[in-house]
């Protein structure tokens, strides 16, 4: 191989030696409905990947697994590997607490706690650490500031958080996932009740975020999923069709089922 | 065009994409049909006919247009992706080869007015031969561009070879014409160009095979092409036969 073809293929041959998530054979189950048929894929570290495909899918399922938060309902059950640098996260033996502190969500709707805004970040450090007065108002300032949330809200800390905007709301969210200082965030279609330019921002954010976090996307906006992944992955009905580089899904899938799904000819 | 085989859900997207195509494919007919009739007029010697011809070169300027403006609306309003993308992506640059392969014939036809206001020499007729392999690469590489055949788009990238070949033959033709009698140069100069426009024209062919062989396949075609047109290479000196002393 040439340099130019090794440099090429280079990111490539990342994605596959080093993911930060490697799920295997993963099948979800709830009231009777096999909602995740054997899902496989590797999740490359501090990198984006998106998952699309149409509504009942599986992929927010999927999101759900990456954090065990479907563990909060009975009757749930997921099964296969789930392995967070090479620790099965879907073992009962896994920490939730770990978990969690590693694995950061952001939902599609904001929802800040009825707190301040102040209040809203420290709450999650609060159950995690003990830290001193000044420590936790760095913390929390370092946080909104990843956030891209500091210059607006930072003479107003002391005011409630339901006052700001959804944008606001939602970056405030994000602040308060990283404030954990986790290495995985999870968002599930973070932008979609947001306008435009609060969308651009959010997206800006994660195009930052994603030196220092390996972020995973839900997005119905395939040009989203197009604009701020390196990798996707298309799901439909439960079962993930295909998997690779962004770039490479959105102009040249190789299944008939993901080209159907991304120019609009699903049906 | 359906990339799949299926209809988009939003039916208008279908038919933005056909009416591209439609227009690619009879802009391409036009540019083939300017050839034809600018080898026709050498041969008829009629000015008028040949500034008709140049005339109409501005239909093919305004298709152009107009297929631009369709693919900037295209990629603003539908946001293109995958094999739809490649569509529209290939129509705009086949859309500028074919625009280009409008302006040679165009070309062809004006010089043919001043070549018919001197006396008529024998190579002329070594044009026709020339003009009907690239007539012929055109209208094969748009039947490709059609039916999405990126065989066929492949024959004719290999198959400009022979143009070049025969191309290279005529402007050894010309060169021993004009060493043999200092007259000829200025007929044998026109012909040399329309030669050379004709043999662009070739180019051109190529040019959007290659962009059929991606739309298709979504990858480059980097097979290496064969090139037979040595008149611009260090060889090119020996192609005139030496003057008679």
């Amino acid at each position: 191989m040439n340099d130019l073809a090794a440099a090429i293929a280079a990111p490539l041959a990342d994605v596959q030696e080093s993911p930060k998530i490697k799920v295997r054979d993963v099948h979800f189950y709830y009231s009777g409905v096999h909602a995740l048929k054997g899902v496989s894929m590797d999740i490359p570290e501090k990198q984006v990947t998106a998952i699309i495909g149409p509504s009942g899918c599986g992929k927010s399922t999927l999101l759900r697994i990456f954090n065990r938060i479907y563990a909060i309902y009975p009757k749930l059950e997921a099964t296969g590997t789930v392995e967070l640098d090479g620790e099965n996260i879907l073992d009962p033996g896994y920490s939730m607490n770990r978990l969690r502190s590693k694995v950061g969500m952001v939902f599609q709707k904001p929802v800040p706690f009825p707190m301040t805004i102040f209040e809203n970040v420290a709450y999650g450090i609060r159950h995690h650490e003990k830290l001193s007065k000044p420590v936790m108002a760095d913390r929390v300032e370092q946080a909104l500031r990843s956030a891209a949330l500091w210059d607006e809200v930072k003479d107003k800390l002391k005011q409630n958080a339901l006052g700001l905007s959804g944008g606001q709301q939602q970056r405030l969210c994000i602040a308060r996932a990283i404030a954990l200082k986790p290495e995985v965030l999870l968002l599930d279609e973070p932008t979609s009740a947001l306008d435009p330019i609060a969308t651009s921002r959010i997206e800006q954010l994660v195009e930052e975020l994603k030196s220092e976090y390996t972020i995973v996307i839900v997005t119905h906006n395939m040009q989203q999923a197009a604009r701020v992944s390196d990798c996707t992955g298309f799901m439909y009905i439960g079962e993930l069709i295909e998997f690779g580089d962004t770039e490479k899904i959105f102009t040249k899938p190789d299944k008939k089922q993901t080209e159907d799904y991304i120019t609009g000819r699903f049906g | 065009m359906s990339s799949t085989g299926k209809d988009h859900i939003i039916k208008s997207y279908d038919s933005e994409l056909s009416r591209l195509t439609g227009e690619i494919v009879r802009m391409g007919e036009l540019s083939a049909s300017q050839l034809e009739s600018a080898i026709d007029v050498i041969g008829r010697r009629d000015e008028r006919a040949a500034r008709r011809v140049v005339d109409n070169d501005e239909a093919i300027d305004l298709l152009e247009q107009e297929i631009s403006h369709d693919v900037v609306r295209l990629l603003a309003l539908r946001a293109p992706m995958a094999g739809d993308l490649r569509n529209v992506f290939a129509a705009l640059r086949i859309a500028a080869d074919i625009e280009r392969i409008g302006d040679y014939a165009a070309n062809v036809a004006k010089r043919s007015i001043p070549l018919s206001m001197v006396p008529p020499i024998p190579p002329t007729k070594g044009l026709d031969y020339l003009a009907e392999l690239a007539a012929e690469e055109v209208r094969d590489v748009l039947k490709a561009y059609h039916e999405q055949d990126a065989e066929r788009a492949y024959q004719v990238w290999k198959d400009d070879a022979e143009l070049d070949e025969a191309y290279t033959g005529y402007f050894r033709q010309l060169l021993t014409y004009m060493m043999e009698d200092p007259r000829n140069i200025t007929p044998c100069t026109h012909l040399l160009f329309m030669a050379k426009n004709i043999e662009r024209i070739g180019d051109h062919a190529t040019n959007i095979a290659e962009s059929v062989w991606y739309q298709v396949h979504g990858e480059p075609l980097t097979k290496q092409r064969p090139n037979r047109d040595l008149t611009s290479s260090p060889e090119s000196v020996n192609l005139g036969d030496k003057p008679a002393k």
